[in-house]
């Protein structure tokens, strides 16, 4: 099994002293499909995000597929994050354009400078882009504008958006928090999809239990930037989550009850 | 995952070329008109240099005598207009909201007066009330008032336009009259942005007003006119230090005052 | 009285007015009162003055109508507003260029703290000069004649639209800024396609609105002989040529109209666009029906 994702001892400390990551070990081989659950501010995100050196870890090594990302040049972690796409709890879309173009910026880091700025993509960057919105079933809406989507659907565009980097790794903060039930479950199902077609290693930041319990394959728990659980998913029952969290579960961790 | 069929993409539109086609031929033309060329700037440069040796040092001596009055002047206008104008403005607002007017005749009379009243700038106004009823400051406090009283208008009646017409239905459904129904229900709502907005127009009027009096309508304006006919530029760098330093503060003040009301 | 509700067994007590109420209104009122008085005496401002202007106004006003629209006079207004016109262009577009590339300087959320320091301050102190006031400056320095004018709007507005837009640009979501970051673009790609798509709209909007503006100063700024209609009025006035004078007063005015209006209507699409209407998606496109749920 080949290693795509290491924490070692890895730290993240914020610049008025808080420690949001303590020492964490971490290792994630390909293809894996990951979700992470704790409660809000136990470091669920800053995990997520020392990846892609968004937020860079102060101290130890974080690596993606042996390149280090704490203290990488800029350059070398533009080229790290092209490997590794994002979605986010906000979609994080430009919703004055149009979905083909929101796409198109997975591509960014593969297109030279000058054509991407004037909006010449080359033909094979946009047949990717197609393919992408194809490959999560949205193709139709390529010309409408961003603005215009349900929350689901825009959600569903930032997947795409983020599968046109052909990446290696897939990220996704909190990627149902804004959406309704149903949608969730529909996102949830493409991502669990997309790893297995595609093989994309999946690491999952999710608030709802039972979402966790239903998708993941391994999880991971966080409580106050310290790893307390890594393990099968099949291994986890309520006790396990009582322990992550402190406390016992109440309605607000579930999905299903949320109004 | 049912795959729709891949959609044509727009049709490219002329129309965006021939906006930008326009536009630049029109800013060309004009930059010609106007008198435009990069020799020129640079020429003037050369001359500007000798000119703006003549602005320094400033004239504090002859300042400290002759500028402190008309300044005086000049802020005496300045806040008179600025609440005469305002208080004025409250009743031409309400009237020019479709919300709070009394009827159909009042609301299309009165927005098209303050739409007319708005496109005359400020020294126009100064202008006409100094050939009406002669030099002096006077005629700067009725530019002025016609000035602050146009501003707020537009500004009071739009924010009224935007209200919360609720508050008033409820009142009216008491049996209030209408002007007593509007008083209860929508001046509440709209006073803090009318304070704001009245601190803003008095920003606007103490700028206005120090350079009125240039077309003869007093305060520091008129001092600046005459020394300008002597070429004493060095009194005039003095006097606009001072304006300078003044509109700052006051404006510094204002914002302040402002960001804590909201 | 029965009671309908209660929260607690004991009797409650009816609570005190808020003390400071009555007070805070005293102070506005002095605050307002006393200046105004003093303002008024020092003036010497008197009933009888405020009342007699109107019937001093009224007299002009009945002097400009009809107002003189003899192809003359016309011959003579026209160029001139037009000139106003010209210069509220060139100056407002100087305005919008230099404002636009110095606002991002002055973003707090795209520019180190000590840059938005000094660029914010060389904004305000540009706008606190009062268009009138550079026009007079610049005056001996670049002659009179349009020039002139152009340069003192187009100095002000620097200051007023950079304000304006730098305001624009920290308004924005910083949400596709990171998307655009996470996918490995660089920092010209996140200006270009997170940061212009969230500005554009609103500060070509400022645009207009300032030209709007500026064309009213420009109007004004001939009485300096900064170039445009205000010379004419000027004149015309000191001649007491009243019938003249109405005319450049209608025609400035019905111009000043005419472009408030388009302008309008051009500022309202373009900042619809941004409420996620139907419309075109790229700068080039036709609008479309495609796909709207």
């Amino acid at each position: 099994m080949r290693v795509v994702i290491e924490f070692k001892n890895a730290s993240v400390t914020y610049r008025g002293g808080v420690r949001a990551l303590k020492n964490v070990d971490l290792t994630i081989n390909d293809g894996e499909f990951i979700v992470i659950v704790g409660l809000s501010g136990a470091g669920k995100s800053t995990l997520l995000r020392a990846v892609n050196g968004l937020v860079p870890a102060t101290e130890g090594s974080v690596t993606v597929d042996g390149r280090e990302v704490v203290g990488a040049s800029a350059k070398d972690l533009r080229e790290i994050r092209s490997d590794v796409g994002m979605i986010f709890q906000t979609f994080n879309l430009v919703l004055r354009t149009s979905v083909l173009n929101n796409v198109l910026m997975g591509r960014l880091s593969m297109v030279p400078l000058w054509r991407s700025t004037l909006g010449m993509w080359p033909e094979e960057d946009r047949e990717i882009a197609m393919q992408s919105l194809e490959r999560v079933g949205i193709v139709e809406k390529a010309y409408v504008r961003a603005s215009n989507l349900s929350g689901g659907q825009q959600q569903r565009v930032g997947i795409a958006r983020a599968l046109a980097q052909e990446p290696k790794v897939l990220l996704a903060d909190e990627p149902v928090a804004s959406l309704d039930p149903v949608t969730s479950h529909i996102v949830m199902r493409d991502l669990q999809r997309i790893n297995g077609e595609l093989g994309i290693t999946t690491f999952i930041n999710l608030h709802f239990l039972d979402l966790a319990r239903a998708y993941g394959k391994r999880m991971v728990g966080l409580r106050a930037g310290e790893l307390v659980y890594d393990g099968d998913i099949a291994d986890v029952d309520d006790t396990t989550f009582r322990e992550i969290y402190g406390r016992a579960i109440t309605p607000d961790d579930i999905l299903e009850t949320k109004e | 995952m049912t795959a729709g069929a891949r959609p044509a993409p727009p049709k490219k539109s002329v129309r965006p070329y021939l906006v930008a086609v326009a536009v630049t031929a029109f800013t060309i033309f004009a930059a010609k008109e106007v008198g435009l060329s990069l020799s020129q700037l640079t020429e003037n440069f050369k001359t500007g240099r000798d000119f703006l040796a003549r602005f320094f040092p400033p004239d504090w001596e002859w300042a400290k005598e002759n500028v402190p009055g008309p300044m005086i002047e000049t802020i005496q206008v300045a806040i008179l207009a600025a609440i005469i104008g305002c208080s004025v403005a409250l009743p031409i607002a309400f009237w020019a909201s479709k919300l709070t007017a009394n009827n159909k005749w009042v609301y299309y009379i009165d927005k098209w007066f303050l739409n007319v009243i708005r496109t005359i700038p400020d020294i126009f106004w100064a202008m006409l009330f100094v050939t009406g009823i002669g030099y002096g400051p006077f005629a700067g406090l009725l530019a002025l008032i016609m000035f602050s009283l146009s501003i707020m208008g537009k500004l009071l009646s739009e924010t009224i336009d935007s209200a919360d017409p609720g508050p008033l239905e409820a009142a009216k459904s008491t049996g209030a009259g209408h002007t007593q129904a509007v008083q209860a229900s929508i001046l509440p709502q709209v006073m803090p942005n009318y304070v704001a907005y009245a601190l803003y127009i008095f920003e606007l009027d103490i700028r206005a007003s120090t350079v009125l009096g240039i077309v003869g309508a007093g305060g520091i304006g008129r001092v600046l006119e005459a020394q300008r006919a002597f070429f004493r530029f060095d009194r005039i760098m003095a006097i606009v230090i001072v304006i300078f330093v003044f509109v700052f503060l006051i404006e510094q003040v204002s914002v302040f005052i402002r960001r804590r009301l909201v | 009285m029965t009671e309908v509700f209660r929260d607690s067994e004991e009797p409650t007590a009816r609570p005190e007015p808020r003390r400071g109420a009555k007070w805070t209104r005293w102070l506005i009122v002095a605050v307002l009162v006393i200046p105004a008085i003093w303002a008024a005496l020092g003036l010497g401002v008197s009933l009888e003055r405020i009342l007699s202007a109107p019937a001093d106004m009224w007299n002009i006003i009945k002097a400009m109508f009809p107002p003189d629209f003899s192809s003359k006079q016309l011959g003579r207004t026209f160029p001139k507003v037009l000139e106003s016109l010209y210069i509220a262009w060139i100056g407002t577009m100087i305005g919008a260029l230099f404002s636009f590339l110095l606002s991002f300087a002055a973003a707090k959320n795209l520019s180190p703290r000590w840059l938005t320091f000094i660029i914010r301050n060389l904004f305000n102190a540009i706008r606190a000069f009062p268009e009138l006031l550079l026009a007079f400056i610049f005056l001996p320095i670049f002659g009179l004649g349009p020039w002139t004018g152009t340069l003192a709007i187009g100095l002000h507005s620097i200051g007023t639209l950079g304000k304006l837009s730098s305001e624009v640009i920290e308004g924005i979501d910083a949400g596709p800024l990171e998307a655009i970051d996470s996918a490995g673009g660089r920092r010209i790609s996140v200006m270009r396609f997170g940061v212009l798509p969230q500005v554009l709209p609103s500060i070509v909007a400022y645009w207009l609105y300032r030209f709007e503006i500026n064309l009213r100063v420009s109007a004004f700024l001939g009485v300096i002989g900064a170039g445009g209609v205000g010379a004419e009025l000027v004149s015309q006035l000191r001649f007491r040529n009243f019938p003249a004078a109405g005319t450049v007063l209608l025609v400035t005015i019905a111009v000043v109209l005419v472009i408030d209006t388009v302008s309008s209507m051009i500022r309202s699409r373009i900042i619809a666009g941004k409420a996620g209407e139907e419309g075109p998606t790229e700068l080039f496109e036709e609008p479309s029906t495609v796909g709207v749920l």
